[in-house]
């Protein structure tokens, strides 16, 4: 028992063994990230979740190795012996914060897309940076939770978001007069109108019109009643739920 | 600061377990409020943002007081306030009516991200309050924001018209009253039943008038063939 106690603190420490088993716990952890992802064909996948785990695991220990050197080798001939331990790591924070902005996309339909990816990217990241430190304890609740998050709340939230009141429908239709007369349809269904988003100019497909509509049912049972009511009415060429 | 928590300030596995799962808890609760409003960054986005910025707290304290590093303990929790800043702008967009659309989720996502630090410190008060706050301003303060704008800030009304007399026939209408007129977007359309044109007027009106009255009247004004309030 103590000799376990004593090789758990032994790799706690900065030495070829650890260095080592971190890289390996980061190259799993991310992995099996990723790999859930990459099935759920996200655009950040099994590789993509390996390295940002594995960089920043890296990261923080380039950290722990200067402190080190400062301390054993290096300290004798510099003016002030010490370095800040966490000056990388902090900075892959910032840098993965740029990376996951890169995932985010606005559609064409006024919807943004990619933010989960770039979230869960981010909290590998910070991940990586603890099995870095050698906090296997926060390694360990870390990788279970965000394991947790993207599989069983993923169910938590679309059951959440199928039994929201809140609606944004994306309409195509054939010609702005017909608007009030869509506008006037919803609004006889009971379901209130926060926000009406026109495009006329759609380089893609200028022909028709198109109009994001984000409005509030009075109750959840008339959410598909709506949209095939919207659907029968003539002018409207495409009716999408967003 | 409470007393009682104070044996959970220390790291060790419970505390750091607790820790965690507080972040969750405060991020999925701020999250599931969005989620259900139909917001870009939802539950499981809010809570990877606060259970990603507890373990950098939760790191740097390890690397201070268990392994006796030289660093600043705040400094790891620092870049988060920068990162998330970062992916927050990702969902901060200007629609094609020229508003931005989004940035009350940014900045919501934002503090979640800074409760996440706060938890992963050991700070429960902070989290647990800040948490509370984000909720009711997110929750509830968006309902008397709505109110306020929907009765005495902001009205858009679409108007179809049939020439440019009637056009002007309602900017009179709205001068008389004396509305000020934010955002004005008009379209022409050549049918068959000779030249049309629409108008979506934005207006900013005063408490004095009504927006039924507004929409009664202006369908009376000569020349106008629709008007619907958005």
């Amino acid at each position: 028992m103590t000799q376990l106690a004593l090789m758990i603190d032994c790799l706690r420490e900065l030495n070829m063994a650890s260095v080592f088993l971190r890289m390996t716990l980061a190259v799993i952890c991310g992995g099996m990230i990723g790999l859930e992802r990459e099935q759920r064909r996200q655009p950040a996948g099994f590789r993509t979740y390996i390295l940002i785990c594995l960089g920043s695991a890296t990261a923080m220990m380039l950290g722990e190795y200067d402190a080190l050197m400062l301390v054993s080798g290096w300290g004798e001939s510099a003016a002030q012996p010490n370095t800040d331990v966490c000056r990388f790591g902090a900075q892959v924070i910032n840098g993965i914060g740029f990376l996951g902005a890169g995932t985010i996309i606005v559609t064409g339909r006024q919807e943004v897309k990619g933010l989960t990816t770039s979230a869960g990217l981010w909290a590998s990241a910070c991940m990586g940076l603890a099995i870095g430190a050698g906090f296997y304890e926060c390694m360990l609740i870390g990788f279970m939770m965000i394991v947790m998050t993207n599989n069983v709340l993923r169910r938590l939230e679309s059951f959440v978001l199928t039994h929201s009141k809140i609606q944004n429908i994306y309409l195509e239709f054939d010609d702005m007069a017909d608007l009030g007369a869509i506008v006037a349809e919803i609004k006889a269904m009971g379901a209130s109108i926060y926000e009406v988003d026109i495009d006329r100019f759609r380089s893609n497909c200028a022909d028709k019109p198109s109009a994001v509509i984000s409005l509030r049912l009075p109750h959840r049972q008339i959410r598909t009643h709506l949209l095939t009511a919207l659907a029968q009415t003539p002018s409207v060429r495409t009716v999408e739920e967003l | 600061m409470l007393a009682c928590l104070d044996h959970l300030r220390e790291i060790d596995l419970l505390s750091t377990f607790i820790r965690m799962l507080l972040a969750m808890i405060c991020g999925g609760m701020i999250g599931i409020e969005r989620s259900c409003r139909r917001r870009p960054a939802g539950f499981r986005t809010h809570i990877l943002i606060c259970l990603g910025a507890a373990m950098t707290t939760l790191t740097s304290q390890y690397l201070y007081t268990k392994l006796s590093y030289y660093t600043d303990i705040a400094r790891l929790g620092a870049q988060v306030v920068v990162g998330i800043g970062f992916i927050g702008a990702g969902t901060i967009m200007v629609t094609r009516q020229r508003r931005v659309k989004g940035l009350t989720t940014a900045a919501g996502l934002w503090s979640t991200a800074i409760i996440g630090l706060c938890c992963g410190a050991g700070f429960y008060e902070g989290a647990v309050c800040a948490a509370v706050m984000v909720m009711l301003v997110e929750g509830v303060f968006s309902k008397f924001e709505f109110r306020l704008m929907n009765n005495a800030r902001q009205f858009s009304v679409l108007v179809g018209y049939k020439d440019m007399d009637a056009f002007n026939n309602v900017i009179r209408y709205i001068r008389d009253l004396d509305l000020e007129i934010n955002d004005l977007e008009i379209t022409r359309r050549s049918g068959e039943k000779g030249e049309n044109g629409f108008a979506s007027f934005s207006l900013r009106i005063h408490r004095k008038i009504q927006p039924d009255e507004i929409v009664r009247d202006l369908s009376r004004v000569a020349g106008i063939l629709t008007v619907e309030e958005m």
